[in-house]
């Protein structure tokens, strides 16, 4: 065996190492990793037009504080920008459809 | 194996706020050798969280960023970031030791160039501190735009080690094999500036214990109204609407006995008259009260910065707010005794700011023994004549260390003990380090095997 083959087979060794030490933190991660993926399926279900946080919460039946949350989390990272004034609520539309 | 380096200096600086990068600095100039260690991932402290400061209303993070680039690049300041200071106390050579474990961020700090690939691939989310809570970060992330250093960093409490940040690094950076390494400073002198925390918002029922969505706190209003805030503009929590009526709630956490907080924080009248006036630029047609006992505007220009916040509009109300509760669409209902007119009054605002106390963000029991005082920061043994000098001969206290106080003060301070630091240092009649910057000699230890995460 390549030193190169043996290196990675110890990474990955290692890795199953620091899986099953970190299990718990990994599973408590996973689930909110799936279930923020929901959440984050459903509000942009609802930025395919413009539309402001109370409505994305209602469409989605998802509380508007958590919704102003991803959404702030999702402009941060390019996925989302904010388009104009709707009285006093911003609205918002996913980059991608735009 | 855990790793160990040894690091010797003149002077180590204990945090890496605005006052300990002004003290290394400023020791750093007159040409002695100090390292800064920094709890948090990047320098900076709260200062480069905050929008602007007062009275002037530069911006904040204008004034800090050169400080944090002038350390960070200063061949005469090494600095420790994301390290826990263990211990700090005379060794039987009779030079300071600073026991300081420096966390693994599980990225190579020499290798990450800091381009934010990994961070843009994880797909956790978590609540960014560093923005109020309000947004969130990735569990592999850099603390923020202007961080120093740019390196990204691992929170192994939010990762699932899927492998996608060590696979889109494009210089193989990620280590998540990384241990925590421990370095031993030995200086001459130290300066402790481990500033100050707020009072938590969960410790006054009376105010919602931090249950109301739109009851936050100054730390998180100075998010809000930051150029890189979580928003980029002012939104109430709760549901992203632009607040028509906006409350300050002063003495939220000081001045209060319930609390443990009996003294003044200083600071809380003056940041709560310019968040009020940097809200009044913001949104012009929104109301805009702030609850107070009395105004301590006691520094230079302070009463005329007072005065041009009551010409804008701004109302004053003399009173206590006695609680606040959750009313309808998400409004925060202020119940309060009014001290002019007497009373209990009732009112409601779709935001309320707590003007929260300032505590001592450091607390040296069993780390290191300089005296603290009854309010819980360092002792100044001199408070009137030296307040820099603590009860430890050769280590100094710098800023909101040393009890609460403004920015002007601190950095003031800081140079004060920078230079107290260098008369000590020049006292001691020590060689001044070799002069070829501080570098870390790190080799590995074959000690006690350490548990990984």
């Amino acid at each position: 065996m390549s030193s190169a083959s043996l290196k990675k087979l110890e990474i990955k060794t290692g890795l199953k190492q620091l899986r099953e030490l970190r299990k718990e933190t990994i599973t408590a991660a996973t689930t909110r990793m799936k279930e923020q993926k929901q959440i984050i399926k459903a509000i942009k279900n609802q930025l395919q037009q413009p539309t402001t946080v109370p409505a994305i919460a209602e469409a989605a039946g998802i509380p508007p504080h958590m919704v102003l949350w991803y959404v702030a989390a999702l402009k941060k990272y390019g996925e989302v920008k904010e388009v104009d004034k709707d009285g006093c609520y911003f609205r918002y539309c996913s980059i991608e459809a735009s | 194996m855990r790793l160990e380096a040894k690091i010797e200096v003149d002077a180590v600086v204990i945090g890496g706020g605005i006052a300990g990068l002004q003290t290394a600095l400023d020791l750093a100039e007159q040409d002695y050798l100090v390292v800064v260690v920094e709890k948090d991932a990047s320098v900076g402290g709260k200062m480069i969280r905050l929008s602007k400061v007062f009275p002037t209303l530069d911006c904040a993070s204008c004034i800090t960023t050169p400080k944090m680039a002038a350390a960070a690049h200063h061949e005469n300041i090494s600095i420790l970031t994301y390290g826990d200071l263990k211990s700090l106390d005379r060794s039987s050579d009779g030079r300071l030791e600073a026991v300081v474990e420096k966390k693994p961020r599980f990225v190579d700090e020499a290798k990450c160039i800091g381009c934010r690939q990994c961070e843009y691939d994880c797909p956790i989310l978590v609540a960014d501190e560093n923005q109020g809570g309000f947004s969130a970060r990735k569990a592999i992330h850099i603390p923020f735009s202007n961080a120093i250093p740019q390196v990204a960093t691992l929170d192994v409490d939010h990762c699932i080690l899927c492998g996608r940040c060590e696979k889109v690094c494009p210089t193989q950076a990620v280590d998540y094999f990384q241990q925590p390494q421990t370095i031993r400073i030995h200086a001459a002198a130290a300066v402790i500036a481990t500033g100050f925390q707020m009072t938590s918002l969960h410790d006054k029922p009376q105010y919602g214990s931090g249950e109301i969505t739109n009851v936050i706190d100054a730390l998180q209003m100075e998010r809000l109204l930051a150029p890189h805030g979580p928003y980029n503009r002012v939104l109430r929590p709760s549901d992203g609407m632009e607040p028509d009526s906006i409350a300050f709630v002063q003495c939220a956490g000081s001045r209060d006995r319930s609390m443990g907080v009996p003294y003044c924080s200083r600071v809380c009248c003056m940041y709560a008259i310019k968040q009020a006036m940097l809200l009044s630029g913001a949104l012009p047609l929104a109301d805009i009260t702030i609850y107070y006992m009395d105004i301590r505007a006691f520094g230079k220009n302070y009463e005329q910065f007072f005065q041009n916040a009551q010409a804008m509009g701004i109302q004053f109300v003399k009173a206590k707010v006695a609680s606040l509760a959750a009313a309808e669409n998400g409004a925060v209902e202020v119940c309060y005794e009014d001290q002019v007119n007497g009373g209990v009054t009732r009112t409601s605002h779709d935001l309320v700011v707590l003007s929260l106390g300032k505590i001592a963000a450091w607390n040296p029991f069993g780390t290191c023994p300089v005296e603290v005082a009854e309010d819980g920061f360092i002792r100044s043994v001199s408070p009137r004549l030296a307040a820099t000098l603590t009860s430890m001969e050769g280590v100094f206290a710098a800023g909101a260390a040393a009890g609460p106080k403004d920015i002007v003060d601190a950095i003031a301070e800081a140079g004060a003990a920078a230079m107290k630091a260098a008369s000590y240092l020049s006292a001691c009649h020590r060689p001044k380090q070799a002069r070829s910057g501080v570098s870390i000699n790190v080799k590995p230890q074959p000690s006690r095997a350490v548990a990984m995460g």
